[in-house]
């Protein structure tokens, strides 16, 4: 499989994978695991927050 | 790491001999049979004699209403979850899931992901709290796996988790696991980290 990625998105690659100590394949990896159980807690009707505790904000994620 | 079988050694209490056993990357269907045939029952005859001798609930074993056969139907399909089991002498003698999706907690290594270990149970006549284990080295081949896959994934070795009390000791001094103290947001159990320098330890 060949992966297309613009700039923009190789650039971040590289950024997540030196700040999360990963090789890129693992980021990736690790990322379709994310995207994948996210799904399937929505599926089964749940729903996804973002909290910022210091500031007292959750509010709540929207995905397609 | 395949799904498939790979070796490891136990030991039996009573003698001292080695056992030979197989670690599973995977938790299947003979597994949750195995639980349902003799970890159940085993469990219920011990928790019997535990009540009938007075003994507190305190030291009965705290993860005695887990279900295998629901934590493993949880996880089927999902990317995230793995299982492994232990096998011996034809019979399931511990089960491990793990969760992919956590990131480490120790200043030294805050944000990287590692490998969760969201249960880990050895079968009742294996537990020291209970009785004479009848093997052991059960729990060490578990967490030999975990920071197997941790090692395998690009995560270095990390893992952690969160210690029922009664296992805290075989995390913090037999592992040489880091303890971060009681987690205000998860039943006050204590957390434990394992650092790339404390799985090369272990694995040593």
């Amino acid at each position: 499989m060949t992966l297309n990625l613009s700039e923009a998105e190789m650039q971040a690659l590289d950024e997540l994978s030196v700040k999360k100590d990963l090789s890129k394949t693992a980021v990736l990896r690790q990322a379709l695991r994310l995207y994948q159980t996210i799904e399937a807690r929505l599926e089964l009707g749940h729903k996804l927050f973002i909290e910022d505790t210091l500031q007292n904000d959750k509010s709540e994620l929207m995905l397609l | 790491m395949s799904e498939g079988p790979s070796p490891v050694i136990l030991t039996d209490s009573s003698s001292g001999d080695a056992v030979p056993a197989i670690l599973l990357s995977q938790i299947g269907e003979e597994q949750i049979s195995d639980w349902n045939q003799y970890w159940r029952p085993a469990l219920e005859e011990t928790l019997a004699r535990l009540r009938a001798n007075q003994v507190p609930k305190s030291r009965w074993p705290q993860s005695a209403h887990w279900d295998w056969e629901f934590k493993t139907k949880q996880m089927r399909g999902l990317l995230a979850f793995r299982g492994f089991a232990v096998i011996a002498q034809g019979v399931t003698q511990g089960l491990m899931r793990v969760d992919l999706n956590h990131n480490a907690r120790l200043p030294a290594q805050a944000g990287k992901p590692l490998v969760y270990v969201e249960y880990l149970e050895t079968a009742p006549w294996n537990r020291s709290d209970i009785a004479t284990p009848r093997y052991r080295g059960v729990g060490s081949a578990l967490i030999t796996a975990a920071v197997d896959l941790s090692l395998e994934e690009d995560f270095r070795g990390r893992i952690g988790l969160h210690s029922l009390t009664q296992a805290e000791s075989f995390y913090r001094d037999a592992c040489g696991m880091s303890d971060l103290g009681p987690d205000t947001m998860y039943f006050n159990l204590r957390y434990f980290e394992m650092t790339a320098q404390q799985a090369t330890a272990f694995l040593r």
